[in-house]
C-alpha cells in the first residue's frame, strides 16, 4: 500500500474534476463573442456567452443576442442585445472580444470603441482624398479639351 | 501537412501536368525544416505603418475608453453582488421566508382537513365492514348447523334401513329355510325389451 504522505509512483486517487474545479486548473475564463452560424455566402452571429477554451460554435453557457452582418431590404445590419443577462455576465467577470466591445459601444452600453471612431475618420478623410482626386481629373480633363479645341 | 480543412482554405494547384489533382492546402504548407523560397528569400516583413498624430490621439481615446469601461465592469460587480446577497440574507429572502412560511401554513390545514375527511370514511366504512362479518359469520354458523342436521337425518335414515333390512338377512338359523324357500320358487330373470319398452317375458325355465 502506497502511503499518501510518501511519494508514491502511482496516483493513488484519480478524480474527476467539477466544473469550478477546471476552471481554476485550466484558468479558464467566460467570454462574450460571436459564434458563427447560417449557411454558405451567409453568415448569421450569435452574441454568446461561453468558456474561453471551448470551439467558437460549441456548446455556450448562455445566448445573449444576435448579429445579422449582411444588411436587409432597409439597408439596416440587425444585432439584438439582451442588456439584463449581459450585465450580469459582465458583473461574474466575463471578458468580450473586440467586434462584440464595438457592437455595445454602438448600440450605447458601453462607450463607443476608440477603432470605431478611428475607422471612421479615416473613411471621411479617404472619401475627402478621392473626391479631391476626381474634382482635380475631371480639370485635367477639362484642359485637355481645351487645348483640343484651341488645336 | 495536408490536413482536412473545416473551413474552404486557399485552394492552389500544385506542379502536376494537365489533368491535375486539386489538393485543399491548409495555412501552414511547409513544415519546420523546409528553406524559403527563392522569389521570398530576401523578403522583409515590416510592421504595418502608422501614423504618430493619429497613434498619440488613439492612445489618449484607449485610454478614457479602458477607465470608463472598469468603471462600468466594477459597477456591475457590485451590482450582482448586491443582488446575490440580498437573495441569500437580506430583504428579499426574509420576505421569500414569510411567503413559505404562509404557504405551509395553508398547505398543513388544507392536509389536517383532508385528513379529517378521509378519517371519517374510513370510520363510516369500517363499521360497514364489522356488521358485514358478523352478519356473514352468522349465515355461516346456521349453514353448518343445517349441513349437519341434514347429515344426521341421512344417517338416522340409513339405521332405520338397516334395522328393517336386518329382517331379510340369512343367518344360521334361517339359512335351511331359506335354501328350502330359493330352490321352491325359481325365479326367471330373462327377458326381452324392444325400442318401445315393451318387456315381453316369455322364456320358460326347463
Amino acid at each position: 500500500m502506497n502511503s499518501r504522505t510518501g511519494i508514491s509512483k502511482e496516483f493513488s486517487i484519480m478524480v474527476h474534476l467539477s466544473s469550478t474545479l477546471l476552471k481554476r486548473y485550466h484558468g479558464g475564463f467566460v467570454v462574450i463573442r460571436l459564434a458563427l452560424g447560417g449557411c454558405t455566402n451567409r453568415p448569421f452571429y450569435r452574441i454568446v456567452a461561453a468558456f474561453n477554451k471551448r470551439a467558437r460554435d460549441s456548446k455556450y453557457i448562455e445566448q445573449l443576442g444576435t448579429y445579422d452582418p449582411l444588411p436587409n431590404i432597409y439597408n439596416e445590419k440587425l444585432v439584438s442585445l439582451n442588456y439584463g443577462r449581459i450585465k450580469y455576465w459582465i458583473g461574474c467577470g466575463a471578458h468580450t472580444t473586440k467586434p462584440v466591445a464595438k457592437l455595445l459601444g454602438l448600440s450605447g452600453f458601453f462607450p463607443l470603441h476608440p477603432m470605431t471612431v478611428t475607422e471612421a475618420e479615416r473613411k471621411r478623410k479617404q472619401a475627402v482624398l478621392m473626391e479631391a482626386q476626381q474634382v482635380g481629373e475631371g480639370d485635367k480633363e477639362d484642359e485637355q479639351d481645351k487645348e483640343e479645341q484651341e488645336a | 501537412m495536408f490536413q482536412v480543412a473545416r473551413s474552404p482554405a486557399a485552394l492552389f494547384r500544385l506542379l502536376t501536368p494537365r489533368g491535375g489533382v486539386l489538393v485543399e492546402a491548409v495555412r501552414g504548407r511547409k513544415s519546420r525544416n523546409d528553406p524559403k523560397a527563392k522569389s521570398k528569400v530576401d523578403r522583409v516583413k515590416l510592421p504595418p505603418p502608422i501614423d504618430p498624430e493619429e497613434m498619440v490621439v488613439l492612445k489618449e481615446r484607449y485610454r478614457e475608453y479602458d477607465l470608463i469601461v472598469r468603471a462600468l465592469r466594477a459597477e456591475f460587480r457590485e451590482e450582482v453582488m448586491r443582488r446575490r446577497y440580498e437573495e441569500q440574507v437580506g430583504s428579499r429572502a426574509e420576505e421569500r421566508a414569510k411567503r413559505e412560511a404562509e404557504e405551509h401554513r395553508a398547505l398543513m390545514e388544507w392536509n389536517d382537513r383532508e385528513n379529517l375527511r378521509l378519517r371519517q370514511l374510513r370510520e363510516v366504512r369500517v363499521q360497514k365492514q364489522v356488521e358485514e362479518e358478523a352478519k356473514r359469520r352468522a349465515e355461516e354458523i346456521l349453514l353448518h348447523e343445517e349441513r349437519r342436521q341434514c347429515v344426521l337425518k341421512e344417517k338416522e335414515q340409513e339405521i332405520l334401513q338397516l334395522q328393517e333390512d336386518v329382517k331379510t338377512f340369512i343367518t344360521p338359523e334361517n339359512l335351511e329355510q331359506r335354501i328350502e324357500e330359493a330352490l321352491d320358487n325359481p325365479k326367471n330373470y330373462n327377458f326381452a325389451i324392444d325400442k318401445e319398452g315393451r318387456v315381453v317375458k316369455r322364456t320358460v325355465l326347463p
